[in-house]
C-alpha cells in the first residue's frame, strides 16, 4: 500500500515538475471557471422567471423555475408575438450574416488573389489601406451609410444626408436602410479578415502545386477552379465562420440601419427584451450561441482532415505573377478608389459632419469647431452638451477609461495567449492540451452580445464582480481566441530543442520564457497582445451590456449620443476613437514590427 | 526528336549569377544527370529548360523548336513545351485522390473519361499503386507519394521529363528501390531523362550523362564512368566518389618522377603528352590504394570503418593521410604498421589550374 501512494506520489511529483503541465492546469480550471460557468449561468437564466414585468406577465413568482419565456418566445401566435420577437429577426440575422460573408470573401479575397498572384500596381498601398476598415469601429460605415444617404422621405424622416442635400438625389428606402445596407457595410468591415486570412495561405501556399498543374497544360480558369481555390478552402471556410458569428453579434450596424425602419435582428431584439424580459433575452443569447457551434461544426466537417496535408516544403521559388497587362491600370485604380470610399472618405465625412450646426446644411457659414472646442453650447446652438468633446472632462475620463480598459484586456489576453501557445505547443499531443486549446478557442464562437449578456448574467450573482474588474475579464477571455491561436501559431514554428538548449544548461523556466524564447517569436507575441488591444478600444456590442453608465467608455457613449439625435458630438467622438487606434496600431507597428496581420494571418 | 540545347544561358537573380553562360547538348533518349553541390544553380538550369524560370540571356531549344532566345523575345509558356515536371516535394493536390490527381492532366488534354480511364488504369499498374487509386495524398507514405507524383508526370507521356531532386526526401531503402524504379521507367518509357541530384551516387548509377556543376559553371560534362576514372578537374575529382579521392601535393620533375617531400615515385602517362616541371596534385582513388604485409611503402593504420562488404581504412604515411578501401571486411589495431602500394590509374592537376593534365600509372620507388 505504502508501495503504490509512493509510487503515485513520485509520478505527480515528475508531473507537476514541468512548467507546462502546471500552466496547462491552471489554465484548464481558469478556463473552465471563465467559460463553462457562464455558459451554465446563462442557461439557468432561461429557465428563471426575473421580478418585475417578467414575473407580472408570466404571473408566476420571481425566481421560480419556468418553461414561460420558451413557450413565450417560441410559440405565442397571439398578436404574431413569436413572429415578430424572434422568427423574423432570426432569418434577417442568417440572411444578414449570409450576405455579409459572402461580400466579405468575395471582395476580400478577390483582392487578396490580385495582390499576391497577380503584378497588380500600387499594391502597397493597397494593402495598407485594406486593414483599415478592421480597426475602425464597426458602425463607422453604417453611420457614413446613413449621414451619406439617408432623405427625409424614409427612415425616421429627419433630415437629408450629403447626397441630397448636395445632389439633390433621393436614395429608396431599401437602399438605405435595411437588410442590403446592413450586409454590404457588415461585408466591407468584415473583408480584411477575409483579405488577411486568404492572402496569407496565397502566400504561404507551396508555389510547386501550381507549376505542377501549369506543366500539366491546366489553363488558367481551371487552375484557380480546380487547384487555387480549393487549397485555401480551409481559408476561406474560417473567415466564413469568423465574419458569420461576427455578423450575427454585430449591434451598432442593425441598430443605425436598421432599427430606424424597424428592420431587427437577433441581436437588437435581444438587447430590447433585456430590459423587461430578460429570460427571453437569454433564450436569444443561446441560440446565438448555438448558431456559432453550429457553424463551427460545419467549418470542421467540409474542410475533412482527409483532404488536409502539409506538403514536404520544397524549394521556395517565386510564383509566377499573372500579367493583368492593359487591365493592370485600371483595375488598380478602381482599387484604390474603391478603398478611398470605404477607409478613408468616412472619416473626412466624420469630420464635416463635427463641424456643421444644422443638419443638411454644408456651406461653410454653418461650419463650427464648437462641437470640438465650444463653450456654453446649451445656450447658444440649444443642443447637446455644454462644450465641446475636448474641453467636456466627460469625455476625457471615457477615453481614459477606455484605453485602461483595451490596455489591462491586452495584457491578460495577450500574455494568456502565450502560455495557451507555449503549453500547448509543449504537450502537443496530450488531451490536457487539446482541451485547453480547445476551451481557449470557445469564446471565439460566442457572438460578443451573448458573451456580454453570459457574464451580465454571471456577475448577478457575484456581488464583487462589477465595473472595470468586470468589464476587464469579458474582454480579456472574449479577445483570448485570437491572441492564443497568434501564440500556438507561434510557438509550433520554434523547434522544442531552442527551449531543450536552454533546459540543458540548467537555465530555470521563468529565463528561458523572458530571455530565449520571447526575443525569437517577439513580433508575434506582440501582435497577439496588439489585437485585444485595437479590438478593445472599438468594442461595443461586448461591453454595452455591461457598463454601469453609458458615459463609461467612449463607444457607449458616442452610442448615447447618437440616440439623443447629438449627431455632431457623437461623429466627432467616433473620429477621436479611429485617431486613437490608428495612433495606436502605427506606434506600436513602428516600434515593434508587430501587426494585426501578423496576429490573425499568423 | 528532342534533342536539347542551351546556348549561352545565363541567370542572375539580383547581383547573384545563379548561371554563367551554360552550353549544354543533351541528346534524345538520355539520362542527364545534372549534378553538383547545393546552390550550384542546377535546379534553376531544369526550371529554366522547363519554362518555370526565365533566363537573363541565352538561346534553349528542345527538339528543333526555340523555346527561349533572349534576343528574338522568344518565351514559350510551360505548357507549350510538351515536357513533364517531377518536383521535390511531389506538389500533389492535396484535395484529390490518386486517381484524380493523374488523371488531371489528361482532362486537360480533353481525353475521353474512357481513355482516361484506361491510360490510369496502366499508370497505377505500371508504378504497381492500384490499391492506391481512392486515397488522399495524406493518407500514403513518402514512397508512395513518390510513385503517384510519377504516374501524374508519365500520364501525358512528355517526351521530356525533368525531375528535380526527386529522391531526396525518402529514406535511404526506399531511394534504393525507386533507382531502379526509374531505371526501369526509362527504358519504358522512351523519354529523356533530365535528372538533378547533389547525390553522387545517385548520378553514378542511374545517368548515361552527368553533367557537373559549382558555382553556376559547367566542370564536366561527360558518361559516369569515363568522369570517374578521368576527371576534368580537381573539383570533379572531389565530388566523384566515395569515400573522396586522395589528393596529395608534389613536384613533377622533368623526367617523370614525383617526389612527395621525401618520397619519390615514377609517372607514367598512358596517352603520349609532354610534361614540364612543375607542382602536381596526385589524384589516387581510394580503391586503388593496395594495402597488406607487402608492399612499397609503410604507413600506419589511424582507424579502421568496415561497412560489411568493404572497409575504408584510415592511413597516415609519414604524416601524410591517406584513404584506401579494401573489399570485405579486415580489422586493424590502430597505430598498426602495414605496407601499401599504388596500383592502376592515377590522375595528375596542375596544382595551379587544377585542371586534369594526366593519367598514367603511379609506382613508389624505394628510397
Amino acid at each position: 500500500m505504502g508501495h503504490v501512494i509512493h509510487r503515485v506520489k513520485s509520478r505527480a511529483l515528475t508531473w507537476f515538475s514541468k512548467p507546462a503541465n502546471i500552466i496547462l492546469l491552471v489554465l484548464l480550471i481558469a478556463l473552465i471557471v471563465f467559460t463553462m460557468y457562464p455558459l451554465f449561468s446563462l442557461l439557468t437564466e432561461t429557465f428563471t422567471i426575473h421580478a418585475g414585468r417578467e414575473a407580472r406577465a408570466a404571473k408566476e413568482a420571481a425566481g421560480a423555475f419556468s418553461l414561460y419565456h420558451f413557450r413565450r418566445l417560441f410559440a405565442t401566435a397571439e398578436n404574431d408575438y413569436s413572429l415578430i420577437q424572434f422568427y423574423e429577426p432570426f432569418l434577417n440575422t442568417l440572411l444578414v450574416s449570409l450576405a455579409s460573408s459572402l461580400i466579405a470573401i468575395t471582395f476580400g479575397g478577390v483582392v487578396s488573389f490580385m495582390v499576391t498572384r497577380t503584378n497588380l500596381k500600387y499594391t502597397r498601398f493597397i494593402s495598407a489601406v485594406f486593414t483599415f476598415p478592421y480597426m475602425m469601429p464597426s458602425w463607422t460605415l453604417a453611420l457614413f451609410w446613413e449621414t451619406f444617404f439617408k432623405n427625409v422621405n424614409i427612415g425616421l424622416k429627419t433630415s437629408n444626408g450629403i447626397l441630397t442635400s448636395v445632389f439633390g438625389i433621393y436614395m429608396p428606402q431599401w437602399f438605405v436602410y435595411g437588410a442590403f445596407p446592413i450586409s454590404l457595410v457588415l461585408g466591407l468591415h468584415y473583408a480584411p479578415y477575409a483579405y488577411i486570412l486568404i492572402g496569407s495561405m496565397l502566400k504561404n501556399m507551396d508555389a510547386n502545386l501550381e507549376e505542377a498543374a501549369t506543366m500539366l497544360k491546366t489553363g488558367r480558369s481551371r487552375m484557380i477552379r480546380r487547384i487555387t481555390l480549393p487549397i485555401v478552402r480551409p481559408a476561406i471556410m474560417s473567415t466564413f465562420l469568423l465574419v458569420f458569428a461576427s455578423s450575427m453579434s454585430a449591434y451598432s450596424v442593425p441598430v443605425f440601419l436598421g432599427s430606424p425602419v424597424r428592420y431587427y435582428m437577433l441581436s437588437t431584439k435581444m438587447i430590447s427584451l433585456m430590459d423587461s424580459y430578460p429570460g427571453q433575452a437569454y433564450i436569444i443569447a443561446a441560440v446565438m450561441i448555438l448558431m456559432g457551434i453550429f457553424i463551427l461544426i460545419l467549418n470542421q466537417r467540409v474542410t475533412s482532415s482527409r483532404r488536409q496535408f502539409t506538403t514536404v516544403t520544397g524549394k521556395s521559388w517565386q510564383i509566377r505573377m499573372i500579367d493583368l497587362g492593359k487591365a493592370n491600370a485600371p483595375a488598380a485604380i478602381l482599387l484604390v478608389i474603391l478603398l478611398m470610399m470605404v477607409a478613408i472618405v468616412p472619416l473626412l465625412t466624420f469630420a464635416m459632419e463635427s463641424l456643421i450646426i444644422k443638419a443638411g446644411d454644408y456651406s461653410l457659414g454653418n461650419m463650427t469647431l464648437d462641437f470640438w472646442i465650444g463653450t456654453n453650447l446649451t445656450q447658444r446652438l440649444d443642443q447637446g452638451d455644454s462644450t465641446g468633446i475636448l474641453l467636456n472632462p466627460k469625455v476625457w475620463s471615457a477615453l481614459g477609461y477606455s484605453l485602461g480598459l483595451a490596455l489591462t484586456c491586452a495584457l491578460v489576453a495577450g500574455t494568456c495567449g502565450i502560455l495557451v501557445g507555449y503549453s500547448v505547443a509543449k504537450r502537443r499531443k496530450s488531451r490536457l492540451a487539446s482541451l485547453v486549446n480547445a476551451l481557449s478557442f470557445f469564446p471565439y464562437l460566442i457572438p460578443s452580445l451573448a458573451f456580454g449578456a453570459i457574464y451580465l448574467s454571471m456577475s448577478v450573482k457575484i456581488p464583487w464582480l462589477h465595473g472595470f474588474l468586470l468589464l476587464a475579464l469579458t474582454g480579456s477571455v472574449k479577445y483570448l481566441p485570437f491572441a492564443s491561436r497568434t501564440g500556438v501559431n507561434a510557438m509550433l514554428q520554434l523547434s522544442g530543442e531552442i527551449e531543450e538548449a536552454a533546459v540543458i544548461t540548467g537555465v530555470h523556466w521563468w529565463k528561458r520564457m523572458v530571455r530565449v524564447i520571447f526575443p525569437i517569436q517577439k513580433t508575434a507575441f506582440l501582435s497577439g497582445y496588439l489585437i485585444p488591444l485595437v479590438s478593445c478600444m472599438r468594442e461595443l456590442s461586448l461591453f454595452v451590456l455591461l457598463v454601469p453608465t453609458s458615459n463609461t467608455i467612449l463607444t457607449t457613449m458616442l452610442m448615447q449620443y447618437s440616440e439623443k439625435g447629438w449627431a455632431q458630438f457623437g461623429n466627432a467622438i467616433n473620429l477621436l476613437i479611429i485617431i486613437v487606434v490608428l495612433l495606436i496600431n502605427f506606434i506600436v507597428g513602428k516600434l515593434t514590427g508587430a501587426s494585426i496581420e501578423k496576429g490573425v494571418g499568423g | 526528336m528532342p534533342e536539347i540545347f542551351l546556348k549561352n544561358i545565363s541567370k542572375k537573380f539580383g547581383r547573384v549569377t545563379a548561371v554563367d553562360h551554360l552550353n549544354l547538348q543533351i541528346m534524345n533518349n538520355s539520362f542527364l544527370t545534372l549534378l553538383g553541390p547545393s546552390g550550384c544553380g542546377k535546379t534553376t538550369i531544369l526550371r529554366m529548360i522547363a519554362g518555370l524560370e526565365t533566363p537573363t540571356e541565352g538561346v534553349i531549344t528542345i527538339g528543333n523548336k526555340v523555346v527561349f532566345d533572349s534576343d528574338q523575345g522568344i518565351n514559350l509558356p510551360p505548357d507549350k513545351r510538351n515536357v513533364g515536371f517531377l518536383f521535390q516535394n511531389y506538389a500533389l493536390w492535396p484535395h484529390m485522390t490518386v486517381y484524380q490527381n493523374i488523371a488531371f492532366g489528361l482532362e486537360n488534354l480533353k481525353w475521353s473519361r474512357k481513355e482516361i480511364k484506361d491510360k490510369v488504369n496502366a499508370l497505377l499498374a505500371m508504378l504497381r499503386i492500384e490499391q492506391l487509386r481512392n486515397r488522399y495524398p495524406s493518407e500514403l507514405s513518402g514512397g508512395q507519394q513518390q510513385r503517384v507524383a510519377i504516374a501524374r508526370t508519365l500520364a501525358p507521356g512528355p517526351t521530356v521529363l525533368f525531375l528535380d531532386e526527386p529522391l531526396s526526401n525518402l529514406d535511404a531503402k526506399l531511394r534504393m528501390e525507386m533507382r531502379t524504379e526509374l531505371k526501369r521507367l526509362h527504358r519504358e518509357t522512351d523519354a529523356t531523362f533530365v535528372y538533378v541530384t547533389h547525390d553522387q551516387q545517385e548520378a553514378m548509377t542511374l545517368s548515361t550523362m552527368v553533367c557537373i556543376l559549382d558555382k553556376g559553371q559547367l566542370q564536366q560534362y561527360a558518361p559516369p564512368l569515363s568522369m570517374y576514372n578521368s576527371p576534368a578537374n580537381v573539383f570533379v575529382a572531389g565530388f566523384l566518389g566515395n569515400p573522396a579521392i586522395n589528393l596529395i601535393e608534389g613536384h613533377l620533375s622533368e623526367n617523370g618522377m614525383i617526389s612527395f617531400g621525401e618520397v619519390k615515385a615514377r609517372f607514367e602517362a598512358f596517352d603520349a603528352v609532354t610534361l614540364g616541371e612543375q607542382d602536381v596534385t596526385v589524384g589516387i582513388r581510394p580503391e586503388y590504394i593496395r594495402i597488406g604485409k607487402e608492399g612499397d611503402l609503410e604507413a600506419r593504420v589511424c582507424s579502421t570503418l568496415p561497412s560489411g562488404m568493404e572497409t575504408t581504412v584510415k592511413l597516415a604515411v609519414r604524416g601524410m593521410p591517406l584513404t584506401a578501401v579494401v573489399f570485405g571486411d579486415v580489422d586493424f589495431p590502430v597505430d598498426a604498421k602495414v605496407k601499401l602500394s599504388f596500383h592502376k590509374t592515377v590522375v595528375l592537376f596542375d596544382t595551379v589550374s587544377r585542371k586534369n593534365i594526366a593519367r598514367g600509372s603511379l609506382t613508389l620507388l624505394h628510397s
